[in-house]
């Protein structure tokens, strides 16, 4: 570049516009090239830089004092940030600080087991009334059972009871009273085919033997009484039916009153009914 | 503050002292410039509080990036006064600011728009009276727009409705005036 093309470089005012700062990025590029180049323009730039610093100087105002320390400070904390940079940093004034209670470590373990403990109990009483509950539950099942057994076998007996007047081979056999009972009555159902002697026991129109009686039946078979057993009238017993000893034949039943446990002969003049079939 | 308390070192050990991270270093950095970069500024910003913040923001910027600055590209004053007359114009240009003005408006119009377009130098400046004197109207009226009004030479060239190439000259003439007052 010829000195004529530089001095014209320079009195273009790039260089101006460069120290201020108004220059695009290549034109930057450009000048800071030509500067390295060309001791010339160096040192031109250098001169408007002085110059400009000289003018900036001679029309500097004065920050308010105060912004020196909150300047400073901003940048300290920076150096401080940084960690490569010396501070004092300045002792916490401890007559200021009130040492806070320290918060008892164990305290949430105090409450926790407080609430454990509360929980405990209280698992306990509805244990205990829970356990209160199903006994009762338990006795009344028991109960309830017990009746039901008492149901169904009540039942199975009524079955057992029907299926006599169901049975053909059943007869039913009117014993009426003698001279002793006149309003006597018996009913007794029996089967020649199943040697079966059963006496009605609900419609016994008979009056209740003593501690020392026992009503007797007899089978007349032939001429001869044969014992088909005892059996008392007491008011207290309300079974339907009585299931006598078995006989396979007979013409006549009658009942006579005995001494308790029954006797081998019929007393013949304690007859109270008698039927013929 | 005193001139005694303030910190002076060369441009040299200054940068220097920088690059070893001296505490001493910004000290001086701010000592040495605060008043040069701060009428810089006040003038671009009316606002004190906003200029406060401003040079605040500058001296932030310089110390983070001063791994950018190299003595080979310049004085470290002209770096550091762009640095400060970018971030004020920024400022200027802001939302915030502009919002803020908008709010002063009504009432102090007139006396926000003669700060801003005072080209009175403040009387209480040491020299100034001599350097305006140095300068002619069109060198002083460029100089004011350019350097503490931050407009760039193409906004200067529109404002004053002159040639980019004249803006160009004057601009040099007025800094050429200001070489051989300070020689």
């Amino acid at each position: 570049m010829k000195v004529e093309d530089i001095k014209a470089y320079i009195e273009s005012g790039i260089l101006e516009l460069y120290v201020l700062g108004d220059v695009t990025s290549s034109e930057k590029l450009h000048v800071e090239e030509m500067a390295s180049q060309h001791p010339a323009i160096k040192a031109e730039l250098d001169e408007i830089e002085r110059s400009m610093e000289l003018f900036a100087a001679a029309n500097a105002v004065e920050p308010p004092a105060q912004l020196r320390d909150r300047v400073l400070n901003s940048l300290l904390t920076n150096f401080g940030d940084d960690n490569n940079f010396p501070t004092k940093h300045p002792q916490p004034v401890k007559e200021n600080v009130i040492a806070m209670p320290a918060p008892k470590a164990n305290g949430f373990y105090k409450y926790a087991f407080a609430a454990c403990f509360a929980l405990l109990i209280a698992s306990v009483v509805a244990l205990f009334s829970v356990y209160n509950k199903l006994q009762n539950a338990n006795t009344q099942l028991i109960a309830l059972n017990s009746t039901n057994q008492k149901f169904s076998s009540t039942v199975n007996f009524m079955d057992h009871q029907l299926s006599v007047y169901r049975d053909t081979s059943f007869k039913v056999i009117k014993l009426k009273g003698t001279a002793h009972l006149p309003n006597g009555l018996m009913l007794v159902a029996f089967s020649p085919a199943k040697k079966k002697v059963i006496i009605d026991m609900a419609d016994l129109k008979m009056p209740a033997n003593d501690k020392e009686h026992q009503y007797q039946l007899w089978a007349i078979v032939g001429k001869t009484p044969v014992s088909l057993g005892v059996f008392d009238k007491d008011a207290a017993d309300n079974s339907l039916m009585k299931e006598m000893k078995s006989v396979p034949v007979a013409q006549a039943f009658a009942v006579t009153l005995e001494p308790r446990g029954g006797s081998i002969n019929p007393t013949m003049d304690q007859m109270m009914v008698i039927g013929n079939l | 503050m005193s001139n005694k308390s303030k910190i002076s070192l060369s441009e040299e050990e200054l940068v220097l002292a920088l690059r070893r991270h001296e505490k001493i270093a910004v000290e001086a950095l701010y000592d040495m410039y605060s008043s040069s970069l701060y009428g810089v500024i006040s003038r671009i910003i009316v606002d004190t509080a906003v200029a406060e913040d401003v040079l605040q923001e500058t001296f932030v910027k310089i110390w983070h990036s001063f791994a950018s600055y190299s003595t080979e590209k310049g004085r470290l004053f002209t770096w550091m006064v762009n640095i400060a007359r970018n971030l004020a114009i920024d400022k200027l240009r802001s939302k915030d600011f502009k919002n803020q003005n908008k709010n002063q408006e009504l009432e102090i119009n007139v006396t926000f728009i003669d700060e801003q377009r005072n080209t009175v130098y403040k009387p209480e400046l040491l020299g100034i009276k001599d350097l305006v004197q140095t300068l002619k109207a069109d060198q002083k009226e460029i100089l004011e727009l350019v350097y503490f009004k931050g407009y760039t030479h193409v906004e200067a060239a529109d404002e004053l409705g002159i040639p980019l190439g004249t803006i160009k000259t004057r601009l040099r003439m007025a800094i050429q005036q200001l070489r051989k007052h300070f020689n």
